[in-house]
């Protein structure tokens, strides 16, 4: 799997053709206005003429190889016959999202574009679950966590790095406090809250946040204990972004060593979503969680 | 086809008060009613059943449209009207747009609303996904209609049993087998409950669902489905209301039960729809 090209046939122009900035919601998009022409029986010819521009220029909007207009869109979700409201701003907000300067930019020389396109995602999403095995989750961590997470991931790289790299997972965080945040619920292995990153100061630190977060009413933590073992989750961690859209797919992350894996094939996101709908069923309920945090701090 | 015929092999009392295992290979009642109230939370098997049920019975996307509106209207009644600020949600389901809390607190913030289902990954997405307005609150009880106990004794830790409450059981009841005396298990509930407490329902009408398409549809949910349909007509829901006052208009379609002004359509659903109240 190369570094920064999504997999899945929607998700699968050809890959020579696939600018480093191509995002995979660029891509989720132009796939969801490739089905409602279709489904309108328009032709890509016809698309064009509408919005003032070629064949091809549809082809490439279809498979996320160029940037929208907003004005480009619109036309064409009327041409397709898409006059419920609701849909409209539904697909227009992510046309914009698409469009929109990332705050993230000028950490480019520090993040890899896999990476870049999981921001992207995440500030689309509606909904964001995940399971962790080993880290507190980026959108929780404290900084002082981070920086330890970040300097075992970076030991050679320079101090201001460090500090630019734990200030872009601060900068992220923004997320949870923004108008409309999204929902972000995450199932944690017990490991996450045992393996005292930064020593036991930082944990207990740590731990406090994760406890203060899930007060959040957008946010939902829960744990799975040791002592419930066997659980469906034994392939890793993994994140599961759904948007609101109706028809766009919920998208699979899977972060690995160089590179991130995207699925957005129904038959591969179920086999997540199962692992996950498990996994909520098994793990302590969000009270218990707040509870057992609380306890895993005493004794760290 | 009606409910005094024996159940679908498979169906009947079989899993009483014992959750359902969590099993995508086969289709699961919160999971198709979410599948087709357009959400994303189901899978292929539960899909597979859906698209069966809509090539004998299409009207089946519609009834559960309605039946969502139904469950707004009702519960709006329920508060803005009828003034009740406790609720007990049997059959809570996939939680989606517009549920039980979210309808009553935005009339009134104060209301308390406790969900009841006996699957666990349901509820786990309810606790996920439910919250409660700061004035009020929610609570969510892991138990199976049948279990009226374990219902009625955890409800009373978040519900005042000495003031009115709400019972809502919207498609749920043609869930419970005629074996498992489901007119029994709605009256202990109601007679937990002081006078002016109200019961919501809506359950699919023998009598108003076309009857081919009704046994095809009875035998792809006793196929393909972890539970299994029992029609019941009019005169069945009737009973359930026993010694109660029923709300105008009675029971009715669910889409003609104090329908928004403008909306009522030329479908017709193949459910019935009523709220009464404990005199």
């Amino acid at each position: 799997m190369e570094a920064g090209v999504p997999i899945g046939a929607q998700l699968r122009p050809d890959p020579d053709d696939v600018p480093a900035e191509a995002t995979v919601l660029r891509m989720l998009l132009g796939a969801q206005l490739r089905r409602l022409r279709e489904a309108k029986g328009v032709s890509p010819e016809r698309a064009g003429y509408e919005i003032r521009a070629s064949r091809s220029k549809i082809s490439r909007m279809e498979t996320g190889r160029v940037g929208f207009k907003i004005r480009d869109i619109e036309d064409l979700l009327t041409v397709y016959g898409v006059t419920d409201q609701q849909q409209r701003s539904d697909v227009l907000a992510l046309a914009r999202q698409s469009t929109a300067p990332n705050w993230w930019a000028r950490y480019g020389d520090i993040m890899p574009a896999w990476f870049e396109t999981y921001l992207g995602l995440e500030s689309a999403a509606l909904t964001i679950r995940s399971f962790e095995v080993q880290f507190v989750p980026g959108l929780f961590q404290t900084e002082d966590y981070a920086r330890a997470v970040t300097r075992l991931g970076h030991h050679s790289a320079p101090a201001d790095e460090i500090e630019r790299r734990v200030a872009l997972r601060m900068k992220r965080q923004d997320l949870l406090t923004r108008p409309g945040p999204p929902r972000v619920w995450a199932v944690m292995d017990e490991a996450v809250l045992r393996r005292p990153y930064g020593g036991a100061t930082v944990m207990r630190a740590q731990l406090h946040r994760l406890a203060e977060a899930a007060k959040l009413p957008h946010v939902t933590l829960q744990a799975v204990p040791f002592t419930r073992g066997g659980h469906a989750g034994a392939s890793g961690a993994f994140s599961i972004l759904r948007f609101q859209e109706r028809d766009l797919p919920d998208v699979v992350y899977i972060e690995q060593l160089t590179s991130a894996l995207y699925l957005d094939q129904r038959a591969d996101v179920e086999h997540y979503l199962e692992v996950v709908d498990q996994l909520s069923g098994e793990a302590l309920t969000p009270a218990e969680t707040t509870a057992f945090i609380e306890q895993v701090a005493r004794e760290t | 086809m009606t409910s005094d015929e024996p159940a679908a092999p498979g169906g009947g009392s079989a899993g009483k008060a014992k959750p359902p295992t969590f099993d995508t290979s086969v289709a699961n009642q919160a999971r198709i009613y979410d599948y087709l109230l357009g959400g994303k939370d189901n899978y292929a098997a539960d899909r597979e059943a859906v698209d069966a049920v809509l090539k004998i019975a299409p009207e089946m996307g519609f009834t559960a449209r309605e039946n969502r509106a139904f469950l707004g209207r009702a519960v709006r009644y329920l508060t803005a009207e009828a003034g009740i600020r406790q609720f007990l949600d049997i059959g809570t389901g996939i939680p989606t747009a517009g549920n039980t809390h979210h309808v009553a607190q935005a009339t009134a913030p104060e209301s308390r609303v406790v969900y009841v289902d006996y699957d666990p990954i349901v509820l786990a997405h309810a606790r996920a996904l439910l919250n409660s307005s700061k004035a009020g609150a929610t609570e969510y009880i892991d138990a199976d209609l049948r279990d009226t106990d374990t219902i009625l004794s955890r409800a009373g830790r978040l519900l005042d049993f000495t003031q009115p409450v709400a019972v809502t059981m919207l498609f749920i009841l043609h869930a419970i087998p005629d074996s498992d005396d489901p007119h029994a298990i709605v009256a202990t509930v109601l007679d937990a409950l002081p006078p002016g407490s109200y019961l919501a329902l809506s359950h699919l009408g023998s009598d108003i669902f076309d009857e081919e398409a009704q046994q095809g549809f009875q035998s792809i949910v006793g196929r393909m489905s972890q539970q299994q349909y029992t029609g019941r007509s009019r005169e069945q829901m009737l009973r359930f209301f026993k010694d109660m006052e029923l709300v105008e208009p009675g029971l009715v379609r669910i889409e003609e039960w104090r329908p928004d002004p403008g909306t009522l359509s030329d479908y017709k659903s193949t459910a019935w729809g009523a709220v009464g109240r404990k005199r």
